[in-house]
C-alpha cells in the first residue's frame, strides 16, 4: 500500500472538496462573515478611540499593560502605535476564532464523515487512501486563508502599517495552519468525531492558555506555543520572520505524523480504541434524569477537569497582579495615590472579568447540553424512550434539569479552581468562599441562556441553533462590548450585563431574581412547546 | 375487540399528504401485516399509533386510548422497534437493552437470556460499533424481552439475515399464541405472508386492500400452465382470462378467480397433458395494485 504511487493515493481530492464547499455554503459564508466581520469591527473601532498621540500613548500605559491584557492577549509589540493597538485588541478574537473554526470545520469534513459512514459509500469510488485528509487540509487552509486576508485588508483600510499588517495576518494564517494539522492529527486518533473536536479544542486550549501565562510572566512558556509563535512574529513592531518557519515546521510534520497514521490504520478505526463495556445496565440507568446523566458523562468530566484547571490558572495569577501594577511605574503612580484601596480595587476588576469570562465559557457547556435533546431527536434516539411510558414531560424535564444543575456545578468547581490557584500561588487559603461565591454571581446569566437554548427547542426545533449565536453574542458582548461601544440596548440581551460586576460591586438581587424567574419561565414554555408539537426524527 | 382503530386519518407535513383519509384496524391477537412500498406511510402511521406525532385530522384508538393524549400510559402496554434503528453510541446493547426495558416498566430477565441467546447478541459490545443488522437485534431484544399487549414493529427485519429472520418469524408466534397482537410492517412479502393473519395494504397514505390473505387472494387471479393434446386456442375467447401467451400446445394465462372454473372446463375439453397454477403471491398482489395505477 505504501508503495502506491502518490497520484492514486490522493485520487480525488478535488471531487471531496467541491463536496465539502457544497455542503458548507451555508456554514462557512457564517463563519467567514462572523468571525471576519468581528474582526473588521474591531479594527475598525480603534482609530476613532485612540485619535490623539496622547491616548495613543495611554493605551500602552494602562490598557495594554495589564494582567488580563497580558493573560488574553499576550504581549503584543508596538502599543505605543495605532498598530499595536489594533493588533492587540483584535488578537484574542482572531486567534482563538481561526483556531476553533479549523477544528471544527476539519473534523465535519474527515472524521465526522467516516464515522457517519458516508465516507465509506466515497471511499468505494476512486478516491486515494489519503484523499479525505488532503481535502480537510486544503479545506481548512482555505477557510484560514479567507479569515487571514480579511484581517490583513481590515488593517490596511484603517491606515496601518503595510508591513505590520502583513505580518500580522501570515502569523494568524500560519497559526491557522498548525491547528489545521493538529486537527487532522486527531482525527486519526479519535474513532468518534466528538473524540477528536475534543482533542481538538483541548489543543487550542492549551496552546492559548499555555501563551497567556507565559506573556504574564514574561517567561519561556511563550515559545511552547504557537500562540506565542505567531505572536513574536513581533507585527508593528520590528518584525522578524523567523517565527514563522517554527510554525510551517510544525505544520509539516503534524501532517507527516497524520499521514502516517492514516496509511497504518483500518477505516473507521484509530489509535483510541473502544474497550467492550458492561452487558448490564447500571442502577441509576432507570429513569430520564439518569440516562441523560450518563450520556452526557463524557461532556461533564471533560468541561468539570477542563474549567477546574481554567480556575485554576486565572487564580495562580491573581497573587502577582499587584507586583505587575508596581513594576509599571506608570501603572503605579496611577494607583499608587489611593494606596491599597486602589490595588484592592484593580485586583478585584481583575477578578470580576474572571468571573465573567469564565461564566460566558460554561454558556457554551449549558447550550451543548441542553442541546442534545435536539441531536437525539434528530437522531431518532427520542423515538424509543418516548415508546416508553416516559412522557414528553419528563424526557425534557430531565435533560434540562441535568444541564441546568451541571451548570451550577461547573460554576462551583471553576471557583474552586480558582481559590486553589490562588491558594498555590499565594499560600493563603482564606479565599476559598469569597471565590465560590463570586463566581456563583454570575450564573443566573448562563440559566437563561440554558433555558433559552430548552425554549427554541420546545418551541422552533429548527431553530435551534440560535442558541449559539445567544452565546456568541454574549460572548462578544463582554470580550468586545465596550471596545465596539455597542448600544445599551444590544447590550442589554445578554443577561450578564445586567448582573452586578462582584466582586468590584455587590450582588443585587433583583435582576439575580428575575434572571431565575426567566430561567423558569423559558424552560416552562419549552416543555409547554414540547408537548405540542411532532416528535419528528430527522 | 380492536386493538388499533384508526379512522380517516390526515396527516401534512407541509405540502406533502403522508396519511390521506386513512383507516386501518387490527383486531384483538392477530399478526396484521401492514404492507406498502416505501414512503407509502407505514411509519407515518406508526409513529401516529405511537403518540410521537399529532394527526391533523381523523380519530385514533390504540389499547382504548388516545395514543397523543394517553401516550405514556398507553405505552405500558406496548413494544416498539424503528425501522431504522439508532442507538446511543457510547452505551452497550446490553445496557440499551436494559435502558428501555426499565422504563417500560421492567423486563422478563429469562426472555431477555434466551431472546439475546437466540439472536446471537454480543450485549457487551458499544452501539457505535455494532452493525445495521445488530443495531436491531437490540432493539427486537428490548421489545420482545418485555411482554407487551400490543407490538408495533416497523421493518423489524431488514437488516437481519435468513437464519435471524427464521428465528424472528418464530419469536413472533410465541408471542402471538400468548395473546399479544402485532402490527408488523414490511416490504417482505414474503416474511407478511409467513406470519399474517390479516393484511393491508398501504399506497400514498391510504389503506386500499385490507383483508385476510384468501380475501386478497380472491380478489385477483390465478396463473395456470397448461399443455393440452389440441391447440389451446379456444381458450382465449373464455371470459376472464387475461394475457394468454401460446407456444405451440402450451399456454401461460391469468384468470380471475370468479371465472377459474370455466377455464379449467375449457382446458378439460382439449385433452390436458400437464397442468400447474398458483395462486397469486403477494408480489402479484402488489403488482396487481400497483400496476393498475401505473397503467392508468
Amino acid at each position: 500500500m505504501s508503495s502506491a504511487p502518490v497520484a492514486s493515493s490522493v485520487a480525488g481530492v478535488g471531487h471531496l472538496l467541491r463536496l465539502a464547499l457544497r455542503r458548507d455554503r451555508v456554514r462557512l459564508p457564517l463563519w467567514v462573515v462572523g468571525l471576519g466581520g468581528t474582526i473588521v469591527a474591531t479594527a475598525a473601532s480603534i482609530p476613532p478611540l485612540y485619535d490623539t498621540p496622547e491616548k495613543v500613548a495611554g493605551y500602552a500605559r494602562i490598557v495594554g499593560s495589564t494582567p488580563v491584557s497580558y493573560l488574553m492577549s499576550g504581549r503584543q509589540v508596538g502599543l505605543d502605535t495605532l498598530g499595536g493597538i489594533v493588533a492587540n485588541e483584535t488578537s484574542q478574537v482572531a486567534q482563538l476564532g481561526i483556531c476553533l473554526m479549523v477544528v471544527f470545520l476539519v473534523v465535519r469534513h474527515t472524521r465526522a464523515e467516516e464515522e457517519s459512514g458516508r465516507a465509506e459509500l466515497l471511499r468505494s469510488t476512486v478516491l486515494g487512501r489519503h484523499a479525505a485528509t488532503l481535502a480537510g487540509l486544503a479545506y481548512g487552509l482555505m477557510a484560514v486563508l479567507l479569515i487571514s486576508a480579511i484581517t490583513t485588508v481590515s488593517m490596511l483600510a484603517v491606515g496601518l502599517d503595510a508591513v505590520g499588517s502583513l505580518t500580522y495576518g501570515v502569523g494568524l494564517a500560519l497559526l491557522g495552519a498548525v491547528y489545521t494539522a493538529i486537527t487532522l492529527v486527531a482525527v486519526q486518533l479519535s474513532t468518534s468525531a466528538r473524540g477528536a473536536l475534543g482533542l481538538g479544542v483541548a489543543a487550542v486550549a492549551v496552546g492559548y492558555l499555555v501563551r497567556g501565562l507565559g506573556a504574564m510572566e514574561d517567561n519561556v512558556l511563550v515559545w511552547f506555543s504557537p500562540f506565542g509563535w505567531a505572536q513574536r512574529m513581533d507585527a508593528f513592531g520590528d518584525e522578524r520572520w523567523w517565527p514563522a518557519l517554527l510554525l510551517l515546521a510544525t505544520t509539516a510534520l503534524l501532517l507527516a505524523l497524520a499521514a502516517r497514521l492514516m496509511a497504518h490504520r483500518d477505516f473507521g478505526g484509530g489509535l483510541l480504541q473502544p474497550r467492550p463495556g458492561s452487558a448490564r445496565a447500571g442502577r441509576a440507568l432507570g429513569t430520564p434524569f439518569g440516562v441523560a446523566t450518563r450520556l452526557q458523562r463524557g461532556l461533564l468530566i471533560g468541561w468539570a477537569v477542563g474549567l477546574f484547571l481554567l480556575g485554576m490558572l486565572y487564580g495562580s495569577v491573581i497573587p502577582s497582579v499587584p507586583d505587575l501594577i508596581a513594576s509599571n511605574p506608570e501603572m503605579a503612580d496611577f494607583v499608587g495615590a489611593g494606596g491599597q484601596a486602589a490595588e484592592d480595587a484593580i485586583v478585584d476588576a481583575f477578578l470580576a472579568y474572571m468571573f465573567l469570562f469564565m461564566a460566558v465559557i460554561t454558556c457554551g457547556f449549558v447550550v451543548a447540553s441542553v442541546l442534545r435533546l435536539r441531536a437525539e431527536e434528530e437522531a431518532g434516539r427520542t423515538e424509543v424512550v418516548l415508546a416508553t411510558p416516559v412522557s414528553r414531560t419528563s424526557w425534557m424535564a430531565a435533560t434540562t434539569a441535568l444541564a441546568l444543575i451541571a451548570a451550577v456545578t461547573l460554576t462551583v468547581i471553576m471557583g474552586l479552581g480558582l481559590a486553589v490557584g490562588y491558594g498555590l500561588g499565594s499560600g493563603e487559603w482564606d479565599q476559598v468562599l469569597r471565590h465560590v461565591a463570586g463566581q456563583l454571581a454570575y450564573v443566573p446569566g448562563t440559566l437563561v441562556i440554558g433555558a433559552f437554548a430548552a425554549a427554541l427547542f420546545g418551541l422552533v426545533p429548527r431553530a435551534t441553533g440560535v442558541a449559539w449565536a445567544a452565546v456568541a453574542l454574549v460572548a462578544l458582548q463582554v470580550v468586545l462590548g465596550e471596545i465596539l461601544r455597542l448600544p445599551d440596548a444590544v447590550q442589554a440581551i445578554s443577561p450578564f450585563w445586567h448582573l452586578a460586576a462582584v466582586p468590584l460591586d455587590d450582588v443585587e438581587l433583583v435582576p439575580v431574581l428575575a434572571e431565575l424567574a426567566l430561567t423558569a419561565a423559558l424552560v416552562a414554555v419549552g416543555i409547554w412547546g414540547y408537548r405540542r408539537r411532532d416528535a419528528v426524527s430527522g | 375487540m380492536a386493538v388499533i382503530e384508526l379512522h380517516d386519518i390526515v396527516k401534512t407535513f407541509g405540502a406533502t399528504r403522508a396519511l390521506d383519509h386513512l383507516d386501518l384496524t387490527v383486531e384483538q391477537g392477530e399478526v396484521h401485516g401492514f404492507l406498502g412500498p416505501n414512503g407509502s406511510g407505514k411509519s407515518t402511521t406508526i409513529r401516529v399509533l405511537l403518540g410521537l406525532l399529532r394527526a391533523d385530522s381523523g380519530s385514533a384508538t390504540i389499547l382504548g386510548g388516545d395514543p397523543w393524549r394517553d401516550a405514556a400510559s398507553l405505552h405500558r402496554r406496548l413494544a416498539y422497534v424503528p425501522g431504522d434503528v439508532s442507538l446511543w453510541p457510547n452505551l452497550t446493547g446490553g445496557e440499551v437493552i436494559d435502558v428501555l426495558a426499565r422504563m417500560r416498566g421492567g423486563l422478563d430477565e429469562a426472555r431477555r437470556r434466551e431472546m439475546i441467546e437466540r439472536f446471537e447478541l454480543d450485549p457487551t459490545k458499544k452501539a457505535r460499533t455494532y452493525s445495521k443488522g445488530n443495531r436491531q437485534k437490540v432493539a427486537l431484544v428490548a421489545a420482545l424481552a418485555s411482554r407487551a399487549d400490543l407490538y408495533l414493529l416497523d421493518e423489524p427485519t431488514s437488516g437481519l439475515d435468513p437464519l435471524m429472520e427464521a428465528e424472528f418469524q418464530e419469536a413472533v408466534h410465541e408471542v402471538r399464541a400468548e395473546g399479544a397482537t402485532i402490527l408488523l410492517s414490511s416490504h417482505i412479502l414474503a416474511e407478511a405472508e409467513a406470519l399474517s393473519d390479516r393484511i393491508s395494504i398501504i399506497r400514498a397514505g391510504r389503506v386500499v386492500q385490507t383483508g385476510t390473505l384468501a380475501e386478497l387472494r380472491h380478489l385477483t387471479r390465478t396463473t395456470v400452465i397448461a399443455e393440452t393434446e389440441r391447440p389451446p386456442t379456444p381458450i382465449t375467447a373464455v371470459p376472464g382470462v387475461h394475457e394468454p401467451v401460446m407456444h405451440g400446445n402450451r399456454v401461460t394465462f391469468d384468470v380471475d378467480s370468479d371465472h377459474l372454473d370455466a377455464a379449467v372446463a375449457a382446458l378439460a375439453e382439449l385433452g390436458v397433458r400437464s397442468l400447474a397454477a398458483h395462486p397469486p403471491t403477494l408480489e402479484e398482489l402488489f403488482l396487481h395494485q400497483y400496476g393498475e395505477e401505473v397503467s392508468a
